[in-house]
C-alpha cells in the first residue's frame, strides 16, 4: 500500500492554480490584474478613501513558456499600505484573509487570489511579486520580494530595503508572469477595466496596456461607498456542522442567550417556540454541556420554527445617481436606463440587484453589418464577471426576458442585440459562485427572478426613448411614402385603364390631400411621444437631482420598487451614491 | 401558349382587372380612399360541408384601403398586376421566381420603380397571391406557374393524352416508361386520363417519395392493377389537381398511406381531400374528397407492434405541431364535422398518446421480405381497414 502523505494548502493550489482562474496564459494575465485591482479597490474602501489607480501591462519579451509573452502587471494605489509584516502573510500565504467569513460585500472574500497570483509569477518566472508599501506613520517605503513557500504555506519575504517614495501612503505591486495580452471581446484586459469603471464610481484610474495611449478616468463621485457592518448570521442559513462550530465560539452561556448573542433575526418570542418543541430544560442548560444528539434536536428544532428573513443591511449598492454617471464614462451614450432594487432575500441569503442599460452612438454594426449581440457585464460584489458567460444566472435571466416587448430585436432565448450595454451587477456577502475562480453565479429561481425584474423595469423606461425614435421614424417613413409610392400608383392605373393626362393629374391631386391628412397624424403622434419623454426625463432628473438639461441623456428609474422580501422598514438600505459629479473618459 | 384551361371560367380576367383600376382612379380623383377587397384566406372563413367535399370561403373579405401605411403594397398590387396582365396579353407564362425577376429587372431598368423594389420573393408572391384573391382567380389562369414538385406517377395501366398549346395531342402511355415516373404538369386538369385495358382497381397516393419509389422498384405496379402516386410531401398545386383528374375522369378507390402524425394527417391529408384555407378559392379543383387515409393508423400500430417515437415537447417543431392539432380539433371545420369523426379520433389518439409512428415503420415487421409494405398496404384495402 502506497504511504499517504499530507499537502499544504500552498501545494495543492500550486498543483491546481487552473480552479483559481489560471487555467490559460490569457486568462493568467487578467486574473493578476484583477486580483491586484480588487485587493487596492477593498484596501482603499475598508481605509474611507478614495481609490486612485495606476495600472500599467507591459510586454517584456518572449515569456518562457510556448506561446507566452513576459508579461509585467503593475498597479499602484493609494491605500493605506501594509505594515512590513503583513507583506508575507497577504502576498504569500493561502487563506490569509482579514475577509474571510465575515459576510460582509467585499470584492476578495478567502485570500487565495493574490497568493495564487504569486505563485503563477514564481511559477513561470521564478520570482515572485515585488511589493513597495508605505502607510502613513512610515517615513519612508519599503519594498520587498515575496515568494511563497510552497511546501510550508507561507510567505518569503526577499530583497527587503527601504526605499524613498513620493506618495504618504499606498501600496504598488509588480507581477512578472508568463501569459498573453487580450486587449478586447469578453474576457479582455479593456471590458475588465470598463466593468470595474462603470460600478466604482468612486475611482479614478490612469492605465496603460503595451503600446496604447495612456487613459485616463476620472472620478464621478466624491464619496468612499459606506461598506455595511456585517450581521450576525441568520440560524436558517447554517448547516448542523456550522451550527456546532458556531456554539463553540460562544463558551459557557444558556442555549437560550446562544440564540439571542449568536444570531440575528431570533426573537423571544421565536425562543419560546423552539423551546416548546425541546426536552425540558435543555433552553437553559449551558452550551459547553450540550451533547452532539442535543445538538440535532436544537438544530431540527431552530429549522421548525418560522423566523424572519435575514436582514438586507449587509448589502452594499452602487446607486442610481452613481450609475448614471458612471456609465457615460464607458463612451458616448445615446439614452440609458438605470435601476437598483430595494435588497431582497434570494434562498436566504440578502441580495441587491442593480442593472444599467445603455444604447452607445460608438457602438455599431458587426463587420459583416449585421447587429452584433449587446455587450454583457455581469457583477459580483462589484468584480466583473468576465468568463463562462453561458452557465451564469445572470445572462439566463437576461436571455428569458422578451425583449422585444421594449422595442430590442432578440434571438429567439438569446441575449438582445445591437448598441446596447446591459451591466448587471450582484451584491450579496453570501453570493454562490459555481467554481473557486468566481466566474459565474449560480442562482436559483429566486435570485433569476430578481434580476428578471430588475431587468424589466430598466427594460421599460428604456422603451419610452426606442417608442419615441420610432414615431419619429414613423413620420420619416410616411412621409417618404408618400412622395415615393403615391405617384407609382396613379400612373400605374392611368397606364391600365389608359386615362387621360387631365385624370392623372386630378388623382395625384387627391392622393396628395389624403395622404398629407395621415402625416399631419403621425406629425401629432412624434410630438405626444417627445413630450411623454420630456417630462420624464425632467421627473426622473429631479429625483436624482440631475440637471434639468434637455442633452442630458439620463434616464434613471425611481421607482415603487416591488419587493418580496418581509423585512422590517429599517433592514431598507439606502442605495450608497455619491453626490457631485465631475469628469468623463479622457485619453492623454 | 397556355390555351389549354383548367375550369371554364366566365370570368374576362383583363376587363374586370380594368373595371377595378378605374374605380381606384375615380375614388382618387374625388380624395376618396380606394379600398381593395379579397376573399379572406384563412381557417376562420373555411367551411367545410361533406357534400361539397373540400373547404369553401364565407363572407368574410380583407380590406385594403389606402393609407401611408398600404400605399406601397397598393402600388406593389397595381405594379404586378400590370405584368400580370401583360402576360395574359402576350400569352406568356412565368414562374413566381421568374416574376419576381421580372419585376426586379423592370425596377432596375427605370429608376421610378425602385421605390418598389423586392427585397425578397417572398413579397412579390404573396402580393401576386393577393391579386388572385382579389380577382378570386388561380395563379394559374395568370399565367404564374410554381415549379413542379411532386407528383411522380407509376402504373401499367393508364394513358394519358396531353392538348399541346399548338393544338396537337401527345398521347404518354404511363405503363411504357418502366420505371421512370410521369409527373403530371401545373395543369394536370387538362389531360384526358383513360385506362389501357378494363378499369384501374386503385390509386395509391404514397407521402414519401421515396418510399414510393420502393414500391415501383419492388413491382408493385406490375403485381397490381393500380397507379402508385409519390406525394413528396405537402402536396403542391399540380398533385393536388392531378389526384382530383384522376379521381374524376377515372373514378377509381384513390389512398393515401403517409405517417401516422398530426402534421401529416392536417398539413398533408387534409390539404389533399379538402384543400387548404390558405387557397379557398382555388379548393374545388385542387383536391380529391374521396381519398381515404389509409395509414399509419393507431390500429396498425397495435396489430403489427409498429415502432413508434415520443414526440418530444421540448422540440419547438414537434410540440407546434402538437399544439396545431389540438387547435385544430377545436378551430378546423374539416376535423369538426361529423363524418370526418374517425380522422378527428386519429387526432385524438397522438394528443392524447403523444407518439408518432413513421411510413416506413412497417419494413419492421418482417426486415428480411422487402414485400412486406406492399403486402401490408394490399391487405388494409382489402380489409377495408381505413379511414
Amino acid at each position: 500500500m502506497s504511504k499517504i502523505t499530507s499537502s499544504s494548502t500552498a501545494e495543492y493550489f500550486a498543483k491546481n492554480l487552473q480552479q483559481v482562474g489560471f487555467s490559460s496564459p490569457s486568462k493568467a494575465v487578467l486574473t493578476t490584474l484583477k486580483e491586484a485591482v480588487d485587493n487596492s479597490l477593498d484596501a482603499c474602501e475598508d481605509a474611507g478613501i478614495l481609490p486612485e489607480l495606476e495600472v500599467e501591462i507591459t510586454k517584456l519579451g518572449p515569456g518562457h513558456t510556448r506561446n507566452t509573452d513576459l508579461v509585467q502587471i503593475a498597479v499602484e494605489d493609494n491605500g493605506p499600505g501594509l505594515d512590513p509584516e503583513e507583506l508575507a502573510k497577504v502576498f504569500g500565504e493561502y487563506l490569509a484573509s482579514s475577509k474571510f467569513g465575515r459576510g460582509r460585500c467585499s470584492r476578495g472574500q478567502q485570500g487565495i487570489g493574490i497568493s495564487a497570483a504569486t505563485t503563477w509569477a514564481q511559477l513561470t518566472n521564478a520570482s515572485g511579486v515585488k511589493v513597495i508599501s508605505k502607510t502613513k506613520n512610515m517615513r519612508k517605503a519599503v519594498s520587498a520580494v515575496i515568494d511563497v513557500d510552497i511546501k510550508g504555506n507561507r510567505g518569503l519575504v526577499k530583497k527587503k530595503e527601504t526605499v524613498d517614495w513620493d506618495k504618504s501612503h499606498g501600496l504598488r505591486v509588480e507581477f512578472r508572469i508568463d501569459g498573453r495580452i487580450v486587449l478586447n471581446g469578453d474576457g479582455g484586459l479593456l471590458t475588465y477595466l470598463e466593468g470595474t469603471t462603470l460600478v466604482n464610481p468612486h475611482l479614478s484610474m490612469r492605465y496603460k496596456l503595451i503600446d496604447q495611449e495612456p487613459v485616463n478616468i476620472e472620478r464621478v463621485a466624491n464619496e468612499v461607498p459606506d461598506i455595511p457592518a456585517a450581521t450576525l448570521p441568520h440560524p436558517h442559513t447554517m448547516k448542523l456542522g456550522e451550527f456546532m462550530t458556531h456554539a463553540g465560539l460562544y463558551g459557557k452561556i444558556s442555549l437560550e442567550n446562544f440564540f439571542k448573542k449568536g444570531f440575528s433575526r431570533v426573537s423571544d418570542t421565536s425562543i419560546k417556540e423552539i423551546a416548546k418543541k425541546l426536552p425540558k430544560g435543555l433552553m437553559v442548560k449551558n452550551l459547553m454541556t450540550v451533547k452532539e444528539d442535543e445538538f440535532k434536536k436544537i438544530y431540527t428544532a431552530m429549522h421548525e420554527v418560522e423566523l424572519v428573513a435575514p436582514s438586507t443591511r449587509s448589502v452594499l449598492t452602487v446607486g442610481e445617481e452613481g450609475l448614471s454617471k458612471s456609465i457615460q464614462r464607458l463612451g458616448e451614450v445615446d439614452f440609458f436606463s438605470v435601476v437598483t432594487r430595494k435588497p431582497t432575500i434570494c434562498d436566504f441569503k440578502p441580495v441587491v440587484v442593480e442593472v444599467a442599460i445603455a444604447r452607445f452612438k460608438d457602438r455599431g454594426n458587426g463587420p459583416d453589418g449585421h447587429e452584433q449581440p449587446a455587450q454583457l457585464l455581469r457583477f459580483a460584489n462589484r468584480v466583473p464577471l468576465q468568463f463562462d458567460k453561458g452557465a451564469c444566472a445572470i445572462t439566463r435571466a437576461v436571455e428569458t426576458v422578451n425583449w422585444r416587448t421594449y422595442g430590442l430585436n432578440q434571438p429567439k432565448d438569446s441575449v438582445p442585440t445591437g448598441p446596447f450595454v446591459f451591466a448587471i451587477s450582484v451584491t450579496s456577502p453570501f453570493i454562490k459562485f459555481k467554481n473557486a475562480s468566481k466566474e459565474t453565479i449560480d442562482g436559483g429561481d429566486d435570485l433569476i427572478e430578481e434580476i428578471r425584474r430588475a431587468l424589466m423595469q430598466a427594460g421599460q423606461k428604456l422603451s419610452r426613448h426606442i417608442r419615441a425614435e420610432g414615431k419619429a421614424a414613423d413620420l420619416e417613413r410616411k412621409i417618404s411614402h408618400i412622395e415615393k409610392f403615391g405617384p407609382i400608383l396613379v400612373e400605374g392605373l392611368a397606364r391600365i385603364v389608359g386615362a387621360p393626362k387631365s385624370r392623372i393629374e386630378k388623382a395625384q391631386e387627391g392622393l396628395r390631400k389624403l395622404l398629407g391628412r395621415d402625416a399631419s397624424h403621425a406629425e401629432k403622434d412624434l410630438e405626444e411621444a417627445t413630450s411623454k419623454l420630456q417630462i420624464l426625463k425632467a421627473r426622473e432628473a429631479k429625483k436624482l437631482g440631475l440637471p434639468d438639461d434637455e442633452e442630458l441623456p439620463s434616464e434613471a428609474v425611481v421607482e415603487e420598487h416591488e419587493n418580496a422580501a418581509a423585512d422590517t422598514p429599517d433592514d431598507e438600505t439606502p442605495a450608497k451614491g455619491t453626490k457631485k459629479s465631475a469628469g468623463t473618459r479622457k485619453k492623454k | 401558349m397556355a390555351k389549354a384551361r383548367i375550369r371554364e371560367l366566365t370570368k374576362d380576367i383583363p376587363k374586370e382587372a380594368k373595371i377595378l383600376c378605374d374605380t381606384m382612379l375615380a375614388d382618387l380623383e374625388k380624395a376618396k380612399r380606394p379600398v381593395l377587397e379579397a376573399v379572406k384566406c384563412a381557417l376562420d372563413n373555411s367551411f367545410y360541408s361533406p357534400k361539397v367535399g373540400y373547404l369553401t370561403p364565407g363572407d368574410k373579405v380583407v380590406k385594403t384601403e389606402l393609407n401611408v401605411s398600404s400605399v406601397q403594397k397598393m402600388a406593389r398590387t397595381i405594379f404586378l398586376l400590370e405584368v400580370l396582365l401583360g402576360n395574359l396579353k402576350s400569352g406568356a407564362v412565368n414562374t413566381k421566381r421568374e416574376i419576381y425577376y421580372i419585376s426586379k429587372g423592370l425596377m432596375k431598368s427605370n429608376p421610378t420603380y425602385k421605390a418598389l423594389d423586392f427585397d425578397d420573393q417572398p413579397e412579390s408572391d404573396a402580393v401576386i397571391d393577393f391579386i388572385c384573391d382579389m380577382l378570386e382567380v388561380y395563379r394559374e389562369e395568370m399565367n404564374c406557374f410554381a415549379n413542379d414538385r411532386g407528383g411522380q406517377t407509376y402504373s401499367k395501366n393508364l394513358v394519358v393524352t396531353e392538348t399541346l398549346s399548338d393544338g396537337t395531342t401527345a398521347v404518354v402511355d404511363v405503363g411504357s416508361l418502366g420505371t421512370t415516373p410521369f409527373q403530371p404538369k401545373n395543369k394536370p386538369q387538362t389531360f384526358r386520363l383513360k385506362p389501357k385495358k378494363g378499369k384501374v382497381d386503385f390509386c395509391l397516393v404514397v407521402e414519401s417519395e421515396g418510399t414510393a419509389n420502393t414500391l415501383v422498384t419492388n413491382g408493385m405496379h406490375r403485381r397490381h392493377n393500380c397507379i402508385i402516386i409519390g406525394a413528396q410531401g405537402v402536396p403542391s398545386n399540380g398533385v393536388r389537381g392531378w389526384c382530383k383528374t384522376i379521381e374524376d375522369q377515372l373514378k377509381v378507390p384513390m389512398f393515401f398511406y403517409g405517417d401516422l402524425d398530426a402534421y401529416t394527417l392536417q398539413n398533408i391529408f387534409r390539404t389533399l381531400k379538402a384543400g387548404s384555407a390558405a387557397s379557398l378559392i382555388r379548393n374545388s379543383d385542387f383536391s380529391a374528397p374521396d381519398v381515404k387515409f389509409l395509414g399509419v393508423l393507431p390500429d396498425d400500430v397495435k396489430r403489427y407492434d409498429l415502432l413508434c417515437y415520443s414526440v418530444n415537447e421540448r422540440d419547438v417543431a414537434e410540440a407546434r405541431s402538437l399544439k396545431k392539432a389540438k387547435d385544430a380539433l377545436e378551430n378546423d371545420p374539416f376535423f369538426r364535422d361529423k363524418k370526418n369523426s374517425d380522422l378527428a379520433d386519429i387526432l385524438h389518439w397522438l394528443v392524447k398518446e403523444k407518439k408518432r409512428c413513421e411510413q416506413q415503420a412497417v419494413f419492421s415487421v418482417d426486415p428480411k421480405d422487402p414485400l412486406i409494405l406492399e403486402k401490408v398496404i394490399v391487405d388494409k384495402i382489402k380489409r377495408k381497414s381505413y379511414v
